[in-house]
């Protein structure tokens, strides 16, 4: 009988039921008796193996295009909001408030604006690879064991630099370019790769998508998640040459088999150990022996162009191609806007696009600033994605650090759908309409439930939002309806009704008169926390 | 003609002692108010084997030396397979299912797949979720399209039981209809009954904004209230049902347990949708195409003898399927690339023993620039298939569904064939709805004597419109619908129908 667990055990956090990976790792890689390890490893602690969300669509976009920009007038509550909510992972009262009262040109800039790199969670992050085969097997296995752990306290780390109060949208364009070029920790095996394709991430979120473009492709990271490091001219894999022209820059259906072919014999030759690579970013080349001997020099024809063509080389071509900016700019509308895309207004993002060489902080800024982006056909058109819910709310409730035992995040965003660095697949997550189903929208549930009362199914936590200060953050929290209101423009993209105002208020005071309510009494607290407990699982809370 | 007659499936269902007589009852009169026929007696567990398959080292064609040619390294000799004839052989490691072939209960559909195959994963498993063309981009799946013609007001009539339960993944498209999702998704029974029960609020009382943002809401608000509903009857289903045989402990053999559970326990749900992943065998794809198929023969084969052992076999069809195969040679890595067919096998007592290899091994001598050999059966005539011979559903439900007529494949022992659809009311009339007052659902049943379009409304005491929902043409006969009332405040309402050119009005009153 296959296992189900226990709602205790569930409740208290214990992992759901036995899971089999999925996961494919190269039986010789880094070195065969390294891999076999590392098999064994992934026996003993399966992988993390959320099931993947597939499409569930959004209605049709029947939404008139406005190519115009947001008019001054228009720089309302209601509109700086909802700019907020799309850009940071949830933004706090103190925000809102910030946002209305200064211009939209100014808010949109402090989002754009640079920001200090974080912290590295620490030193290992730049460690050398060992020199396996100087190692014993038990070696080995500790080092590969602490590899997994680095890996968890990665995810952990980047979840708080998500939920920190920096006004910026970097961490979200971080989150959508990882989602953009989706490579799975599982199969990186080296921590030290996939921090620096985070760093890289973060550094070009907002930069030239050329330079990140290059940056991700001969990556540790990237070289190994799609098989690049082991393709050679008389076995060239074509895992990485499909999905740069499918997923990365132009679309499916846009190029041919041949083309496939063609770019993946360029991509030839390059080499990693999984923390340094064979390729110079100077030269624009691979180097040393192992490149002279397996990149393929001979002639290619990539979409036309034919010529002895590095890796370098198919990255312009490809960049040569006008679908290259559409392609990418629908995908930033996808997650910005909404999920099917105003072709018309795409169109002239990605003149933006192309026209500023690929500059990814302009087209953005063009995003933000247009009307078309605000429209109220737009306001709570978008599922929050888990990273939202999890970090966002802690970050809404102004919730620091809490203490809960080591891998609880990851076991939380493995039930939600979302493990930053575990995507599914190469493809990223699916979003919208499909984060959501009868088991992720009840543990939505779950978590802010948690938030507040430090239990309430999935473990506990050791430190709760604090519902008095942050009734103080807000217009009067010595108004019961002015808190509703406030809570309401918080936890929900639609205009508040004055039945469900009633119904709230009802929940606030429980029984109480209105005159009678004081954010001093002692019973506030609890009361506060009725109402937002119920908020939050209300449907609305869900939408953005 | 091979139909159950209702008095009969009552008497099944209530003998099992899992059920309340109501719900038998409740079934037989919904089975007349069915616009098509359709005998969710019968089930089928319909298996994506997800990353593409491949066949030829599934089921081998072991005298093909060509095969040996293009695969010299990963193809399996006659020797190591398992052998099902002369020329076929069976991926070594699923033994456990050999049996049942050898009884005639397993058979294999060779080359499924689509023309003009599209080689991204992605793309290809929407094909297969949709029913489209290669060339054509659906949005809807054809299991949602499916439901609709089945249950014309789809989703909002909200059936006791689920139309649909999906486990292990979530490729809700393939249920997706214009308007809403059809399916549910489990991973364990219990988990999911107190998960939503506990967190469950009801939802205000306001009318959604008539925007994109207005329809998410409906969207969400309908997904926290049929999974709200669900729950419950998932959750007595698999307490009231048994396992009558010990399962692995795998992934694929816990959806198949949850799932022979469910059926054991009475769940009235025709199609489950399971899930395995890990097929995208570029590399090393001997042992690991090896260790999946030895899960999925493994853990069917527990499945079948459990079904056999607790008398419900008979009812449930299995398959596998993929959204592709695989290169017919093999490449530089001890794998196989994207491909474009590969063989569907099917599983149960109602398999037609007589026939167990519906086309042949694919022709090595015909492949493609890109190393693939030709079709041989579209996808959507397995679907049809099931459509027509094992729901007995009319062929024109299936062309509609897939906007073309597709040749069935004759693997299914009994084809079922329903005619007639109950007596035809004699006038137009609204029955009293039951129960009333209610809360949260009453359902609404009418007479139409002959075929036409009806609305459906409903009016609060001051006259204001709550609720209205266009079902469209029906045909004569009984129909029934389930009002939802989870938004509205408590109070009394009145339901009118507007049929075959007159209006009838009943009062509900809802109290919470």
């Amino acid at each position: 009988m296959a296992e189900t667990i226990t709602r205790r055990d569930f409740l208290s956090g214990k992992p759901m039921g036995k899971r089999t990976t999925s996961v494919k790792v190269d039986p010789h890689w880094p070195i065969p008796r390294v891999a076999k390890l590392y098999q064994k490893l992934l026996k003993q602690d399966p992988p993390f193996d959320h099931p993947k969300f597939e499409h569930v669509p959004s209605p049709e976009l029947d939404v008139p295009t406005r190519l115009g920009r947001l008019r001054t007038p228009d720089w309302d509550s209601i509109n700086s909001t909802h700019l907020l909510k799309r850009t940071l992972f949830s933004p706090t009262f103190t925000e809102l408030e910030n946002a209305e009262a200064g211009t939209m040109a100014q808010t949109i800039n402090n989002l754009l604006a640079a920001q200090t790199a974080p912290d590295p969670p620490d030193s290992w992050v730049t460690e050398p690879p060992p020199v396996w085969d100087s190692l014993t097997q038990e070696e080995i296995m500790e080092i590969l064991i602490s590899y997994r752990l680095r890996m968890r306290t990665l995810v952990k780390w980047w979840g708080m630099e998500m939920r920190k109060d920096t006004f910026s949208i970097r961490e979200n364009m971080t989150l959508f370019w990882h989602n953009h070029f989706a490579t799975s920790a599982q199969k990186v095996i080296f921590p030290q790769a996939m921090y620096e394709q985070n760093k890289i991430l973060r550094e070009h979120c907002l930069g030239d998508f050329r330079e990140l473009l290059r940056r991700i492709t001969f990556g540790p990271a990237m070289l190994i998640w799609l098989d690049s490091y082991r393709s050679t001219k008389n076995e060239p894999n074509e895992n990485f040459g499909r999905e740069l022209l499918e997923l990365f820059t132009m679309g499916v259906d846009t190029y041919t088999q041949t083309d496939i072919i063609e770019a993946s014999r360029a991509f030839t030759g390059y080499l990693t150990d999984g923390v340094s690579t064979n390729y110079s970013y100077t030269l624009r080349s691979g180097i040393g022996n192992y490149w002279n001997n397996r990149h393929d020099f001979e002639s290619k024809t990539f979409l036309g162009q034919t010529g002895t063509w590095n890796g370098d080389d198919i990255i312009d071509i490809i960049l040569e191609q006008d679908v290259v900016a559409n392609f990418i700019c629908s995908k930033i509308y996808q997650w910005f806007v909404y999920e099917n895309v105003d072709e018309t207004f795409v169109d002239s993002m990605a003149t933006v696009f192309r026209d500023s060489d690929y500059n990814i902080e302009t087209t953005m800024e063009y995003l933000l600033t247009s009307d078309h982006f605000y429209d109220v056909n737009f306001h709570g058109a978008m599922v929050r994605n888990p990273m939202t819910v999890l970090f966002g709310t802690m970050r809404q409730l102004e919730m620091d650090d809490v203490s809960a035992e080591g891998n609880y995040f990851i076991r939380i965003a493995e039930y939600l759908g979302m493990i930053p660095m575990f995507p599914p697949d190469v493809n990223g997550w699916t979003g919208y309409r499909s984060w959501l189903n009868s088991i992720t929208l009840p543990s939505r549930k779950m978590i802010t439930t948690t938030y507040l009362d430090g239990y309430g199914g999935l473990g506990m936590i050791d430190t709760t939002a604090d519902a008095v200060a942050l009734a103080q953050t807000m217009t009067d929290p010595n108004d019961a309806e002015k808190i509703v209101e406030d809570f309401a423009r918080l936890f929900s993209p639609f205009p508040l009704s004055d039945t469900l105002k009633t119904q709230l208020l009802d929940i606030l005071l429980d029984g109480a008169a209105i005159y009678d309510w004081t954010i001093s009494d002692a019973s506030a607290e609890g009361r506060l926390k009725n109402l937002m407990r119920h908020m939050m699982r209300m449907p609305e809370f869900q939408l953005i | 003609m091979k139909r159950r007659d209702f008095i009969k499936s009552s008497l099944v269902l209530s003998a099992m002692g899992s059920r309340i007589p109501l719900l038998a009852i409740n079934r037989t009169q919904k089975q007349m108010a069915r616009t098509v026929s359709w005998d969710t007696d019968r089930i089928v567990v319909l298996i994506k084997l997800n990353g593409g398959n491949d066949g030829m080292n599934t089921i081998i064609p072991v005298q093909n030396s060509q095969y040996y040619t293009l695969r010299p390294t990963i193809g399996i000799s006659q020797a190591d397979a398992l052998t099902l004839n002369y020329e076929t052989g069976l991926h070594p490691s699923m033994d456990a299912l050999l049996p049942y072939f050898q009884n005639g209960e397993m058979s294999v559909i060779h080359e499924a797949g689509y023309d003009d195959s599209n080689l991204s994963h992605f793309r290809s498993s929407d094909i297969w979720a949709t029913g489209s063309d290669a060339d054509e981009f659906w949005n809807t799946g054809w299991l949602g399209r499916l439901f609709t013609e089945i249950y014309p007001d789809f989703p909002n009539h909200n059936e006791d039981h689920p139309l649909a339960i999906q486990m292990g993944s979530a490729n809700l498209l393939e249920f997706q209809t214009t308007m809403s999702n059809g399916a549910s998704m489990i991973n364990d029974p219990d988990l999911m009954y107190q998960l939503i029960s506990e967190n469950y609020v009801p939802g205000s009382n306001d009318p959604p904004p008539a925007t994109l943002g207005g329809q998410e809401l409906t969207y969400v608000r309908e997904l926290d209230a049929s999974s709200f509903e669900y729950s419950e009857i998932i959750f007595n289903s698999a307490n009231a049902g048994s396992n009558s045989v010990t399962y692995p402990d795998t992934n694929l053999g816990a959806q198949l347990a949850v799932t022979a559970k469910l059926i054991s326990g009475g769940l009235d749900t025709p199609i489950y949708r399971l899930y395995l992943g890990g097929f995208d065998t570029h590399a090393n794809q001997l042992s690991d195409q090896g260790t999946l198929l030895q899960q999925v023969s493994d853990a069917v084969a527990a499945f079948l003898s459990d079904l056999e052992s607790q008398g419900l076999s008979n009812r449930v069809m299995t398959l596998t399927t993929s959204e592709f195969g695989r290169r017919s040679y093999e490449n530089g890595t001890g794998g196989t690339d994207h491909g474009t067919s590969a063989p569907i096998m099917a599983f149960g007592p109602q398999i037609n023993s007589n026939q167990l290899f519906h086309g042949t091994h694919p022709d090595l001598s015909a492949i493609d620039n890109n190393g693939n050999p030709p079709i041989q059966f579209d996808f959507r005539q397995m679907y049809s298939t099931l459509l027509t011979d094992w729901f007995g559903l009319e062929e024109t439900v299936s062309s509609s569904i897939f906007q073309q007529s597709f040749n069935t494949i004759p693997f299914i022992a009994n084809p079922l064939t329903i005619t007639g659809n109950g007596a035809i009311p004699k006038s137009f009339t609204l029955h009293p709805a039951f129960p009333n007052p209610f809360n949260p659902a009453t359902e609404i049943s009418f007479d139409l004597p002959k075929a036409s379009s009806a609305i459906l409304r409903v009016h609060d005491v001051r006259g204001r419109s709550i609720y209205s929902n266009r079902l469209g043409k029906l045909p004569a006969g009984t129909h029934r619908f389930r009002l939802l009332g989870n938004d509205w405040a408590s109070g009394v309402y009145y339901v009118r129908v507007e049929a075959a050119g007159s209006s009838q009005t009943t009062k509900i009153t809802l109290l919470k």
